[in-house]
């Protein structure tokens, strides 16, 4: 391939790291007022005041957006942080360990696994009150199962390494070699893993509150605008395509993204690349 | 590996069906005032109502006990009355179970019927247009979820068309949308899959060997390199399965669809503790099964494993 003419996927990662960079900006420094009703003004068509127009109860709808994109970036992040360290913690131990708990943790996640996110979604809300608590403990119910998947298998891998014995005869304990080596050579990998789930666990987040099992109104969360306004999408279909482009923007800009720091590009992804891609739900990442 | 997954299906629908028993243990629901207050909606019942209640479903029993008559009933099929409709909820859930069945199954086929050809000619032209094409939008259909898919179609074939209708479950043109907007995220991957896994059959000894005889190019692409490509393609697309099952509850609830994500959807906002125990255990299972015809596709596909498993 010659220098000067990259193909556009290849441009692609810095254009979305730029339109991600961009939100988040605008999402932290603008000051909006997201949910003060202005009854006077409402379905307002956009206009210099409201770029977007406003809502059904004269929200601006652009506020919203903005407001929409901190609590959805951040609420993601708080969960794939979450998920992330209690299944690399269970993933790394059992691998290490083996025996018993190995076995145990493997039919717990295999039994997880078979039962969509959604269905422990509903539960969650049904004995709580559908709100962010009851939408966090959905996504860990599920969502730490991937990364104790991928933390097994480099657990096991890492194991039979020269340095662990090595380790081990200079008198090291289990915490000390998972602390202190195992977890740092397989630090790499599942944070490469950590990237790929974020567009599907916002996804998750996002699909649970348009269902109404999440973000309760008047909160600006993409998933819930998203499910309000599609009440008046004959009336103001801006409604429904503002949320719509900004969690597809995100998403696609995140996959996208993940893709490059993994190390495979657009071009040939792996098969576990495209499986942990999405979703949570999908008993995947076998073959043989 | 194969046998013993098999093997497990019973247990871990026995666990299951535990968990799903202590639904309302687990959930901190007193299943006598939520039946109460399906009957009688907002107004709190007298103590002497709720132990009447209590003892008529039994709850007064020991809990092994409760179990094992709700698993004897539940066996033959009997799941007790819904608390809001006061109707039999087995065969409602069977219903539903095979509105979602055809939903899914559909979404399945299309996928598949989309993305195995466009897969093979995008890896057979590498790096052309097409192959571009193929790869953006399965990116696009990996990143774009259906709970956006949905009513973005609905707002361009419904809204400004006006060619199909929005909601509903009637007529086959109601399936047309739900089943266009689950079919994306599992064609988007097999494209990916199957592109990759060709990519790499071509790359084969067998390949060269092939054009050596002589044998022509769509012949050697689609007899030879498409069958070892489509073979863990086939089995990876039944996994796909247990996951539309999840995702269709979006889909049913947004397109109005009879279906079995619909009914525990309102079951569970309805705290309607039998149909709840009864969809959870159809969903359960139904992944399950997928599981278990994954699992029996691959032997039957893949030489390799049928070799793991002697």
């Amino acid at each position: 391939m010659t220098a000067g003419r990259r193909p556009l996927l290849h441009k692609a990662p810095l254009v979305t790291a730029a339109v991600v960079a961009l939100l988040v900006a605008l999402a932290v420094l603008v000051p909006v007022d997201p949910t003060t009703p202005d009854l006077l003004h409402r379905f307002a068509p956009p206009s210099w005041v409201h770029p977007l127009g406003t809502d059904q109860l004269g929200r601006d709808l652009a506020a919203r957006i903005l407001a929409g994109a901190r609590l959805s970036v951040g609420f993601t992040l708080l969960a794939l942080v979450l998920c992330a360290v209690l299944g690399t913690t269970a993933g790394l131990t059992a691998g290490y360990v083996g025996g018993v708990p190995a076995k145990a943790l493997q039919s717990v996640v295999d039994v997880l696994v078979s039962i969509p996110t959604i269905v422990f979604g509903l539960i969650l809300a049904a004995a709580w009150q559908p709100g962010l608590p009851a939408l966090l403990g959905a996504v860990l119910i599920v969502g730490w199962t991937p990364f104790s998947r991928l933390a097994y298998q480099l657990a096991i891998k890492q194991a039979g390494a020269g340095y662990v014995d090595g380790a081990l005869t200079m008198g090291a304990g289990t915490w000390w070699i998972l602390s202190r080596h195992i977890l740092r050579n397989a630090a790499r990998p599942l944070l490469a893993h950590t990237c790929l789930r974020f567009a599907n666990t916002m996804l998750t987040l996002a699909g649970l509150s348009f269902l109404g099992l999440g973000a309760q109104p008047p909160t600006p969360e993409w998933g819930a605008m998203l499910a309000e306004g599609r009440n008046y999408l004959y009336l103001a279909p801006r409604l429904v395509l503002a949320p719509m482009t900004a969690i597809a923007t995100i998403t696609v800009a995140v996959t996208v993204l993940g893709r490059t720091l993994n190390g495979a590009g657009p071009p040939k992804p792996s098969l576990n690349d495209v499986l942990a891609a999405r979703p949570t739900h999908m008993p995947g990442q076998r073959r043989a | 590996m194969v046998t013993r997954r098999v093997l497990e299906v019973p247990g871990v629908l026995a666990v299951s069906s535990v968990l799903v028993f202590l639904l309302p243990q687990l959930t901190g629901t007193d299943t006598a005032r939520a039946a109460l207050r399906a009957r009688s909606a907002e107004s709190t019942p007298d103590a002497a109502t709720v132990a009447r209640v209590t003892h008529e479903f039994g709850l007064d029993r020991s809990l092994p006990e409760q179990y094992l008559s709700w698993l004897g009933h539940a066996l033959t099929g009997d799941f007790g009355l819904s608390f809001t409709t006061r109707t039999a909820v087995g065969p409602q859930v069977l219903r539903a179970t095979s509105v979602s069945l055809t939903l899914v199954v559909l979404a399945l086929v299309l996928a598949a019927g989309i993305s195995v050809p466009a897969g093979v000619y995008a890896a057979a032209h590498r790096g052309r247009l097409f192959d571009k094409l193929v790869s953006a939008a399965s990116v696009l259909g990996v990143a774009v979820p259906e709970f956006i898919l949905g009513p973005g179609l609905v707002l361009v074939f419904s809204v400004t068309l006006g060619l199909l209708p929005t909601t509903g479950w009637r007529t086959p043109s109601d399936a047309v949308l739900p089943t266009l907007s689950l079919t994306a995220f599992p064609a988007a991957l097999v494209a990916q899959l199957t592109r990759a896994e060709m990519l790499d059959a071509l790359g084969r000894p067998y390949i060269v060997v092939a054009r050596a005889k002589g044998l022509g190019e769509q012949h050697i692409l689609w007899r030879h390199a498409a069958r070892t490509a489509l073979t863990s393609v086939l089995a990876l697309s039944s996994v796909f399965f247990a996951g539309l099952l999840g995702v269709a509850v979006i889909a049913e609830v947004i397109f109005a669809i009879p279906g079995l994500g619909r009914l525990l959807y309102d079951a569970v906002l309805a705290q309607d503790l039998p149909m709840t125990q009864a969809g959870l255990l159809a969903v359960i299972t139904l992944a399950l099964l997928a599981r278990v015809t994954a699992d029996l596709l691959q032997l039957v596909l893949n030489p390799q494993a049928r070799e793991a498993q002697r």
